[in-house]
């Protein structure tokens, strides 16, 4: 385990594109969040009454404990960003036929996988890292609130999560694909496009079976936050009230997915 | 002498298309062994299939007498195909990817290595920035890490400049002379004869021969001799050979023996007792090149 995190370590420390990409995920959550910040705030900052009943009909999404929900909500719309790393690291591979050399070194075809896992779920930690950061850099500048900090942390759980399943069907359409322009430009367009589109002709249409598209299955641990919730609470309180198993549908598919990854990668040629 | 690789009927189909044809041979320890075989013969695949990144239809092999695993990979120093490298690593921190994984070597081992294939003033340069022959010469550095019993190399030389295959040729020379053992694949038959110690050949899939290479390049004795008058220096070689021919450029007579069979003593002899003096007896060797020539193209 340490063999394989030293190594990976050696391969992405010097790597400029993983670093640029990092930095610009670290750019941009902030700057989401701030955006974010800054609409909520042109609305209700004017004395007019409407901005008053705006306010207290929305209340602050960016106080403790919302601000949890909020951001883990806003943050996920950009995992494609992160996403571009994970390719990378594995088509990388692939381009330089280093997976081949890797193999020839010594390690095991698992051990190879095992690596690329622990390269997902660092990026994926990372990432839940920065979200955190934020949020407590939010939730502390923001005035209100009711005070519970940690009342509503457990979205960190919840985004780590829907980050790390993510980043996984990232990494399987690059490893399947192998070529790192065409696993980019699918993944993102069905990030992006397809799926939102799909999931909402299954709403309008058939019976929303979209909720177990790879993408929406995660999707759903983190439902709108509350103040666009109060525009149908009866769907808000259905989308709360299925986080649970659409933890467990994560899971399993997450395990799935790195089933196929393992299995694929022990049976084919390099 | 024990074998270091034993492989026992592989076969690989690519598609319908069957690359290896139920090969099998063994390479003795401290040997050079040489797998020869025109492009698409299957020399590669072979060793793709012994390092584990291709899996064989059929058939197994053996390191050291155990079954091809990762803990026997790290033991082999090896150079398969082209040099694969991250290009966006230097040269240092490339060889320090192939220690960690391989477990070969130290840290300091990486400028030894270095220096000894002249990259240790380009230690720093990223991969990208190199020649063919500098990328051949730092994945031969790469096999060489931790000097390991056994080294496999696909085409060493590939890229490289009448210089460096040179060093690589003494390179290997040395590496025999110390005991390790090299499986190399080649289509130069020039290097193979300079550096090998045995042979394989390979034609599409199939293995032709193996063996010692002075067992597979003499296949029978050919005697050059040379006399004042060639037409009756050939009447009286026809008398000892049915395979007499004389070559009129080099201005001698060539007579084919069954292999082992040819005495030069005995031969100035016979000659000289029917009146034919030599001024030139020769007993010459097949050039690999022709042995290949001859086998590959039946």
């Amino acid at each position: 385990m340490n063999n394989l995190i030293r190594t990976e370590w050696l391969k992405i420390r010097k790597y400029k594109a993983f670093w640029w990409i990092i930095g610009l995920t670290a750019l941009s959550y902030p700057g989401i969040s701030y955006i974010f910040h800054n609409i909520y705030d042109s609305f209700t900052n004017r004395t007019g009454q409407a901005a008053q009943l705006i306010k207290s009909l929305i209340g602050n999404p960016f106080t403790f404990p919302e601000v949890w929900h909020t951001l883990a909500f806003s943050s996920s719309l950009f995992v494609f960003i992160p996403s571009v790393v994970v390719i990378m690291f594995i088509t990388n591979e692939y381009t330089f036929k280093t997976n081949r050399q890797n193999i020839i070194d010594g390690w095991s075809r698992n051990e190879f996988m095992a690596s690329k896992f622990i390269d997902v779920l660092l990026v994926s930690l990372l990432v839940t890292l920065l979200y955190i950061i934020i949020c407590i850099v939010t939730g502390f500048t923001t005035e209100g609130g009711s005070g519970e900090i940690w009342g509503m942390a457990y979205y960190a759980g919840l985004f780590s999560l829907q980050t790390f399943s993510q980043l996984s069907i990232a990494f399987l359409v690059g490893f399947l694909l192998r070529k790192a322009f065409m696993a980019l430009g699918i993944f993102i367009f069905y990030f992006i496009v397809l799926e939102p589109i799909l999931v909402g002709l299954a709403k309008w249409k058939a019976n929303d079976i979209g909720e177990f598209l790879p993408l929406e299955i995660s999707d759903r641990l983190i439902p709108m936050p509350a103040f666009m919730g109060r525009i149908d609470k009866e769907a808000y309180e259905k989308a709360l009230a299925s986080i649970n198993i659409h933890i467990l549908y994560t899971v399993i598919l997450t395990s799935l997915i790195w089933w196929i990854c393992f299995r694929v990668n022990n049976r084919r040629d390099m | 002498m024990s074998s270091v690789l034993s492989i026992q009927n592989i076969t690989k189909y690519y598609g319908s298309v069957r690359a290896l044809n139920n090969v099998s041979f063994d390479i003795p320890e401290g040997s050079v062994f040489g797998i020869l075989g025109p492009n698409g013969s299957g020399k590669t695949t072979l060793l793709s299939i012994i390092l584990d990144v291709l899996k064989a239809n059929n058939g197994t092999f053996s390191w050291f007498g155990h079954p091809g695993s990762p803990e026997q990979r790290k033991k082999i120093g090896s150079l398969l195909e082209t040099p694969n490298f991250y290009h966006y690593l230097s040269a240092s921190d490339n060889l320090k990817i192939t220690q960690a994984i391989s477990g070969r070597g130290v840290t300091s081992d990486i400028d030894k290595v270095l220096m000894k294939v002249n990259l240790y003033e380009r230690r720093k340069s990223s991969f990208k920035t190199f020649s063919l022959g500098m990328k051949q010469r730092l994945a031969v550095g790469a096999a060489l890490l931790g000097e390991p019993q056994v080294l496999v190399l696909d085409e060493p030389t590939n890229g490289l400049d009448p210089v460096g295959i040179a060093e690589i040729r003494q390179l290997i020379i040395e590496l025999r002379d110390q005991g390790h053992t090299i499986i190399m694949a080649s289509h130069l038959l020039d290097e193979v004869e300079k550096v090998c110690t045995h042979v394989a050949i390979l034609k599409t899939g199939n293995l032709l021969t193996t063996g010692d290479v002075e067992e597979v390049l003499v296949d029978e004795d050919v005697v050059e001799a040379g006399a004042a008058d060639l037409d009756a220096l050939s009447s009286v070689l026809q008398q000892i050979s049915k395979n007499v021919s004389i070559d009129t450029a080099s201005k001698t007579v060539h007579a084919v023996l069954p292999k082992g069979t040819a005495k030069l003593d005995e031969i100035n002899s016979f000659c000289f007792q029917k009146g034919v003096v030599l001024n030139h007896l020769l007993l010459k060797k097949k050039r690999l090149e022709a042995r290949f020539f001859e086998l590959t193209n039946n």
